[in-house]
């Protein structure tokens, strides 16, 4: 292991971060804060300094190559908020993938506070696993997510976007689960419920069937 | 049965605490597909009828003891079911209300139910008005029960 450690197998700044990944480090660095580019920091006095494994960058970009859940680089940037839509619709369904794109990015590097923002204040959990039911407040699903540590093979798909006005449903198919917690390969089928607050769609409740297998 | 665990008697291991124990939910046939459609509208039809007679212990029994409710009533959001059923008393009768679940879906434990409500009148709702509701529902040894609804008030 400690052959990985050594100089030529780590990137030591975002400038050879972005360079290995031949994109700009305003992207590399967005990467790491919504789709869980692993990126690790050395905590100094001052301030801490980044670094990144190559191995672990290239597992990870494998990875969301592979991933149909994961919105390719062109595609997020026009997602950004400067840009509209053609129409109403588009807008909001737009912005309601964002959101649950922060979800997903939390839940593939296993960090709840990543996808905190997702959710609204109030929000509760509720569902199954292995036939027990689970209900509460929102916060342990991000202790949960923290606990589970990263689950990068996690193949999200949208099988609805509902929105009526003010409010929404998301139902998520996620396979490929796994972690700490998650074991390997499993399934969860989650419907979220969203509501518009203050301008930004918020997950308000999560739903979920974790499959027996 | 064991008594019920409070949602804040949760743990932070492994990974949430279960709150009752349950029987495990095989996966359903077809035949178990139209028995779950038809109590999950039973479900609904009580929240309806509560709605139409404005009684809100009517509707009770419909929902999960830690049901969450959300929407924005006059641009104020309200919280809470106990906002939803102080509303429903003071609100009265709406007998010319004309409810269309518009869509049901079921996977395995959980459901969501789109329903949409016409003739809305009232007290407090005025007349003639239109609410879109959207109810997730959990799969309980009691049956199914409303564990969110979500409106919007087409005011």
């Amino acid at each position: 292991m400690a052959q990985q450690n050594t100089p030529q197998k780590t990137l030591e700044s975002w400038k050879q971060i972005a360079a290995y990944l031949e994109r700009s480090e305003r992207t590399v660095r967005r990467w790491e804060a919504s789709e869980g580019l692993p990126v690790h920091r050395r905590e100094h006095e001052k301030q801490d300094t980044v670094f990144a494994y190559k191995h672990e960058i290239a597992a990870w970009s494998r990875l969301r190559t592979k991933c149909p859940g994961t919105i390719p680089d062109d595609e997020a940037e026009s997602f950004s908020p400067g840009k509209t839509a053609a129409n109403t619709y588009l807008t909001e369904h737009d912005a309601i993938t964002r959101t649950m794109h922060c979800y997903i990015a939390g839940a593939r590097a296993g960090d709840g506070n990543l996808m905190r923002p997702a959710f609204h204040p109030s929000a509760t959990i509720s569902g199954y696993c292995q036939g027990v039911e689970y209900t509460g407040s929102i916060q342990h699903v991000f202790e949960w997510i923290t606990a589970n540590g990263p689950a990068p093979n996690i193949n999200p798909r949208f099988a609805r976007i509902e929105i009526i006005e003010s409010i929404a449903v998301v139902h998520l198919e996620v396979k490929g689960w796994s972690g700490k917690l998650a074991g390997a390969n499993a399934w969860a089928s989650d419907v979220f419920t969203l509501l518009k607050w203050n301008g930004e769609w918020k997950i308000t409740h999560k739903l979920f069937h974790w499959h027996d297998r | 049965m064991r008594r019920p665990l409070e949602a804040t008697n949760f743990v932070r291991t492994c990974p949430l605490t279960p709150r009752i124990d349950a029987t495990s939910f095989p996966r359903m046939s077809k035949i178990e597909y139209l028995s779950e459609y038809d109590e999950i509208v039973k479900t609904i039809q009580i929240y309806i009828d509560g709605s139409k007679q404005g009684k809100s212990e009517l509707m009770r029994p419909a929902f999960h003891p830690q049901a969450s409710f959300f929407g924005y009533a006059e641009e104020q959001l309200a919280v809470g079911t106990q906002f939803l059923f102080d509303w429903i008393d003071r609100n009265g009768p709406a007998p010319k209300i004309e409810p269309r679940m518009v869509s049901v879906d079921i996977l395995n434990s959980i459901a969501v139910v789109r329903l949409e409500v016409a003739g809305w009148s009232g007290k407090l709702a005025g007349s003639d008005v239109c609410m879109s509701d959207l109810f997730t529902l959990l799969k309980m040894p009691g049956g199914w029960k409303i564990i969110q609804k979500a409106f919007h008030w087409h005011g």
